[in-house]
């Protein structure tokens, strides 16, 4: 499985042009500026089996635009986008990444909508016109993986759930497609510190099961701890690229963005410029430095 | 995509002229007397009065002549219609060609003629004043307007009130019914094919979050309001002032004039 | 000063959402309140505008006592209050005519109307955004205008119900910005929040757990009872986290919320003189 962006641009400006056949220069009105602005330019970026990438960068960097190209519901303006080397501008290769790429969109629990939370997850399976038999078998499945229980909940209304089981149970519906990648735009984004980390959790486990997954988040903690590879969007282009420890090694640059580093790494790199003989490498939670200093320390007793 | 206030109320083109300018409530009242002028010209004369008249408030207003255009534009299908039916059924005089069992006659031609003139004159008469009126302003308008038939038990207050919290509120529910849509067609959802039932079960995984956030927004907006003390139009005060000043006086002054010269016409009969 | 005397108060009839809360908060204080869902911290919130009254004890604004009806637009003027949405509280399609939709409520004259929301929104680093529609702008933004939109009613006091949790890191860095510069101004904060770095900037930091207030006391206090704050389901700070992190790893580290200082003794520990 692999998704590949191929020098993808975007504007919402020539979609609107395109539709209503005329030039984009009616678009803006209303008391908005005019938004000529492209929202991607030029993203080369590959996602292979495996990969947990992030996605890092303001809001307004193109990061939602971005997720919704990767399964098709909006096409480049330029450049293409490749699923498994089919071009997603496709109808037909729109239709199968669907179901093989799972998204999970911003507050996914304002999607909920059926009486039941059984209904809700069933929505995606049943429109793959999958059996009941099979239907049955992925809800239990889906909800079990987000760690709810189908025979507890299934009957309940989705809207009289606590916060983080309502996005639990959003995260199922989407999982219950048996996708091959999932994409998550902030899934952390909004919940309590409990109900976030459990969150995150959850996302850590399915990456360690073999799922591929795209992560949006503006916790930079968060990415570093999590991802295998990261990328910067800025104003629409992709800014850097690597592993986190490549990435956040570049403390200025993403300064200069407004983007900041992990807090850890960030002390790391002041008690390096004072001279503590820190190693080289990413220091993405407060345990890992403690761990780092913590050796430096016994080897500076051994020394004595 | 056009904004659905917009798509309502017509484009907003912010743009700094007199008759931007000009008091909401005289505009809308000169709309009225030009719309009842229009209408009652029978001349040629007049009518070309009318156009040269809604002419000069474009200029007034400093619209480009592209944006009215586009403005008039999707509503010049009421003037085709219009014309179509005057062409084929309004008879009388030399019969000019024959088409099937219809009959095209030089009155109807005419009528034909002066009726798409005359409706695209009110056309742009209309546009001009969503062009240079904001929607709220609009509202604002005719909060004060109806005013008068609140003591007759009329909520003005209070309908004007609605009407500003839906037109604050639509871009936004627009925008969550494009996510969810987008959320819902993510797990194969699909709103354009399939059996009746299916689509109808698509549409109920759009419209039941709209709803659901309409009443999670009423909810704590209601809380808001109350948090900032609101309870009721009676005796609130407002920010912005309707005041009628002196481009008002000379806007009604030159309405005044065209409907003077639409008379004269008249009476001439030319 | 605001006062909460031994306050009870249930939506159900069933379970206390406040259970016996006495407090006091002095004029020109900025007090956090922290605490997990569910925790009764939103609802000790509404109490102080009147938004809720109390079942059983007291709240005092001033001197006057919440559950008296007359005073009940006075209370909610100068004790104004911004909530955790920001697309909720925007009444208006333009932003001044949503800075000024409190004190039209309160029936201020039109001339001076116009000062309040230039005033206001230069406070909050808006001017020039008068005529701007509301809809356009960032989460950050709108949370400055619902900010402006209280501080056009002349409070002493501002509530930020998690005000800042659904906007992005820049957004809130300009919302905390202001937040302080107004309590500078001598303006009485109290901000609900589950965010450490939030709380780590108040004067003092209440905890409340089940209705209850089971913590009290200045940031570094309060937060680096690490313990406790996991406990109620609450992050610590990340020097909390860190020096306690050190500690189990064997290191001599004093437990603190200073990174300067967490700097400093790690320099003193593993730098050879």
């Amino acid at each position: 499985m692999q998704l590949a962006f191929d020098q993808v641009s975007f504007t919402y400006d020539a979609q609107t042009a395109k539709r209503k056949g005329k030039t984009a220069a009616a678009a803006a009105d209303w008391g908005n500026s005019p938004d000529d602005l492209w929202a991607l330019r030029n993203v080369s970026l590959t996602v292979n089996e495996g990969d947990f990438l992030g996605i890092a960068g303001h809001t307004g960097s193109g990061k939602s635009t971005l997720v919704q190209h990767m399964n098709g519901l909006l096409s480049p303006t330029q450049g293409r986008v490749t699923f498994d080397g089919q071009d997603l501008s496709a109808k037909a290769a729109q239709k199968a990444c669907r179901g093989a790429v799972g998204v999970v969109f911003q507050y996914p629990e304002r999607q909920l909508f059926a009486a039941t939370v059984y209904d809700d997850v069933a929505f995606g399976p049943r429109n793959l016109k999958l059996d009941a038999l099979e239907v049955d078998q992925r809800v239990h499945a889906a909800l079990e993986a987000v760690g709810l229980s189908c025979d507890q909940l299934g009957a309940v209304s989705p809207f009289e759930l606590s916060g983080g089981q309502q996005r639990r149970v959003a995260f199922a519906g989407v999982l219950a497609m048996n996708p091959q990648m999932l994409v998550l735009d902030e899934p952390a984004a909004g919940l309590d510190p409990e109900a976030k980390s459990s969150m995150l959790n959850l996302v850590a486990q399915l990456h360690s099961q073999g799922m591929t997954i795209v992560m949006i988040s503006h916790n930079m903690e968060d990415l570093a701890r999590l991802c295998t590879r990261l990328v910067v969007l800025n104003q629409g282009s992709v800014v850097l690229e690597g592993t986190p420890e490549q990435v956040f090694s570049q403390e200025e640059q993403l300064h200069a963005i407004g983007l900041d580093i992990p807090a850890a790494q960030a002390l790391a790199n002041r008690l390096r410029a004072r001279g503590v003989n820190l190693p080289q490498g990413l220091y993405a939670t407060a345990e890992e430095l403690a761990a780092a200093c913590a050796s430096l320390y016994q080897a500076k007793a051994e020394e004595a | 995509m056009s904004s659905p206030t917009a798509m309502i109320f017509g484009r907003y083109a912010a743009i700094d002229s007199p008759v931007h300018a000009m008091d909401a409530r005289c505009k809308l009242t000169l709309l009225l007397v030009y719309i009842i002028a229009t209408i009652c010209t029978s001349t040629p004369l007049g009518l070309a009065l009318c156009a040269l008249f809604t002419f000069g408030f474009y200029c007034a207003a400093r619209i480009p002549v592209r944006t009215a255009l586009t403005c008039v534009a999707p509503l010049m299908i009421i003037v085709i219609l219009t014309a179509i039916a005057n062409l084929f059924f309004v008879q009388g005089g030399e019969t000019l060609v024959i088409l099937g069992p219809l009959g095209i006659t030089e009155n109807g031609l005419h009528q034909a003629i002066f009726m798409s003139v005359r409706l695209t004159v009110l056309l742009f008469g209309a546009c001009l004043i969503t062009l240079t009126t904001t929607a709220l302003d609009i509202t604002d308008a005719f909060e004060s307007m109806l005013m008068p038939f609140a003591r007759f038990g009329l909520p003005a207050h209070e309908l004007a009130m609605i009407a500003g919290i839906a037109l604050r509120f639509l871009p936004q529910f627009a925008t969550e019914l494009i996510n969810t849509r987008n959320a819902q067609a993510s797990r194969g959802a699909s709103f354009t094919e399939g059996s009746l039932r299916e689509r109808a079960h698509a549409f109920s995984a759009l419209f039941v979050p709209l709803f659901a956030s309409v009443f999670r927004h009423a909810d704590t907006l209601a809380a808001g309001m109350d948090a900032r003390c609101y309870h009721g139009g009676t005796g609130r005060t407002r920010l912005n002032q309707h005041a009628f000043h002196r481009r008002d006086a000379l806007a009604c002054a030159i309405v005044a004039l065209q409907v003077a010269g639409i008379i004269v016409c008249t009476l001439l009969g030319v | 000063m605001i006062e909460f005397q031994d306050v009870r108060f249930t939506y159900d009839g069933q379970r206390y959402a406040l259970n016996g809360v006495t407090t006091r908060i002095r004029p020109g204080e900025f007090v956090c309140v922290l605490g997990g869902n569910g925790s009764g911290k939103s609802t000790l919130a509404k109490h102080i505008n009147a938004l809720l009254v109390p079942d059983e004890g007291r709240v005092q604004v001033g001197q006057w006592d919440t559950a008296d009806e007359n005073l009940r637009y006075l209370i909610r003027s100068t004790a104004g209050m911004v909530f955790q949405n920001p697309d909720d509280q925007i009444v208006a399609t333009l932003v001044e005519n949503d800075v000024a939709f409190g004190p039209e409520n309160l029936r201020v004259p039109a001339d001076e109307l116009r000062i309040r929301v230039e005033e206001a929104l230069k406070t909050v680093g808006l001017s020039g955004f008068e005529r701007n529609e509301t809809n356009a702008l960032s989460g950050g933004q709108k949370q400055r205008v619902a900010i402006a939109g209280v501080l056009a009613m002349k409070p002493q006091v501002l509530i930020f119900d998690e005000a800042s949790a659904m906007i992005d890191p820049r957004g809130r860095t300009g919302l905390l910005r202001v937040i302080r510069q107004l309590n500078s101004q001598g303006l009485t904060i109290i901000m609900i929040t589950h965010f450490m770095d939030e709380a780590a900037l108040a004067d003092r930091v209440l905890v409340m757990d089940d209705g209850r207030i089971v913590a009290e006391g200045t940031p570094g206090e309060v937060l680096t009872r690490a313990q406790e704050l996991r406990r109620l389901h609450l992050d610590t700070p990340f020097p909390v986290t860190f020096s306690l992190a050190c500690q189990d790893a064997g290191l001599p580290i004093t437990t603190t919320l200073n990174t300067d200082a967490l700097e400093e003794e790690l320099c003193n520990l593993l730098l050879t003189r």
